[in-house]
C-alpha cells in the first residue's frame, strides 16, 4: 500500500513537473519575439516576462507596448 | 436537468464573453503597436482576428515573429523619431546633385544659408548656457565637463554625460549621435539611443541632454 502511495507521489510531482516545462517552453514562443520587440521599443527586454503570468499577462505585455510612449522613438502617425 | 443545462448555458456564454472582450481588446492593442512601429494599424488588428479562424493561433504566432525580426518602416530613412524631420544622417560631400534644369535651379543652391546654429537653453541650478556652431563642417562633442577643446560644447549641469553627445556639421545640416550617456538625449521629446547613430536635426526644435532642455536655432 505504501509503495502504492510513493508510486502515485512520485507520478503525480513528475506529471507537475511536465507541465511546469511544458508552460515555459510555449511561454519561451512568446517571450523570444516579444522581448526583441520590447528592446526595440525602448523598454527592457525583461518585460516580456509577463507571459509567464496566465491568462493576463500577455495583456498586460501588450498594453504596456500599445498605451506607452516607447522611449525609443515611434512612427509618425499614419493620415 | 433543465437547471444544469441553464448553469453550462450560463457558463459558456461568460466565456464567450471573456474571449470577446480579450480579442477586440487585443486587436485595439496590436492596432496600436504596429503602428508605432511604422506599419499599418490594420496588419495587427488582422493577425489579432485570424484567431478567430480555423487557422487557429499558429498564424498569429508566426506572425508576431516576422514582426519581431522584420525591418520596421520607423527605421527606415526619412522616418524619423515620433515624425522629427531627417532620421540617418550622411554628412555631404562633393557637389550636390544637379536639381534638374539649370534654369530651374532652387533658391537653396542659388542663395546657401550661410547662418550657424545656436542652442540655448536653462540648466538645472537655474544658469543658461547659449552654444554657437559657425561653419559648414566639423565635429563637435557636446559635454558637462569643461576641457577648453575648442571642439568641445559646454553644458555644465549634473545630467550632462562627460561627453554626452556628438554634434556634426555639415553644409547646412547639423547631425547629433547620442554617446550612451545614463541621462539621455530626446529630439523634440523622442528618445535618441546610441544605435541609431547619427540623425540630421535640422528640423529639431529642442533637444534634451540629461534634465537640459536646448532650443536649437539658426544663429
Amino acid at each position: 500500500m505504501a509503495s502504492l502511495v510513493t508510486w502515485m507521489l512520485a507520478l503525480g510531482s513528475l506529471t507537475v513537473a511536465l507541465m511546469l516545462v511544458s508552460y515555459v517552453l510555449v511561454s519561451l514562443v512568446l517571450i523570444i519575439p516579444t522581448w526583441r520587440i520590447c528592446t526595440r521599443a525602448g523598454f527592457s527586454g525583461a518585460l516580456s516576462l509577463f507571459h509567464l503570468v496566465p491568462f493576463i499577462g500577455s495583456f498586460i505585455v501588450m498594453g504596456m507596448l500599445a498605451f506607452s510612449t516607447w522611449p525609443a522613438g515611434e512612427a509618425a502617425p499614419r493620415r | 436537468m433543465g437547471i444544469e443545462i441553464a448553469a453550462l448555458t450560463s457558463f459558456f456564454g461568460l466565456t464567450g464573453a471573456f474571449a470577446l472582450v480579450g480579442t477586440v481588446l487585443a486587436a485595439w492593442m496590436a492596432w496600436r503597436i504596429v503602428e508605432k512601429a511604422g506599419l499599418p494599424g490594420w496588419t495587427g488588428l488582422g493577425a489579432i482576428l485570424l484567431t478567430l479562424t480555423g487557422v487557429g493561433t499558429i498564424v498569429p504566432l508566426i506572425l508576431l515573429w516576422i514582426f519581431a525580426f522584420m525591418r520596421w518602416p520607423r527605421d527606415e530613412p526619412g522616418n524619423g523619431l515620433g515624425g522629427v524631420a531627417g532620421g540617418g544622417f550622411a554628412p555631404a560631400s562633393g557637389p550636390a546633385p544637379a536639381p534638374g534644369p539649370a534654369v530651374l535651379a532652387g533658391p537653396s543652391m542659388a542663395l546657401p544659408d550661410a547662418r550657424g546654429w545656436r542652442l540655448s537653453g536653462v540648466l538645472g541650478h537655474g544658469g543658461t548656457v547659449s552654444l554657437a556652431v559657425a561653419g559648414t563642417s566639423g565635429t563637435y562633442a557636446l559635454t558637462g565637463a569643461h576641457t577648453g577643446a575648442p571642439t568641445d560644447l559646454t553644458v555644465p549641469d549634473p545630467s550632462v554625460g562627460q561627453p554626452h553627445a556628438r554634434l556634426m556639421l555639415s553644409g547646412n545640416r547639423l547631425g547629433l549621435e547620442d554617446l550612451g550617456s545614463p541621462g539621455g538625449t530626446f529630439l523634440d521629446g523622442a528618445r535618441l539611443l546610441p544605435e541609431h547613430g547619427p540623425r540630421d536635426i535640422s528640423a529639431v526644435r529642442s533637444i534634451r541632454l540629461g534634465s537640459v532642455e536646448l532650443a536649437l536655432s539658426r544663429a
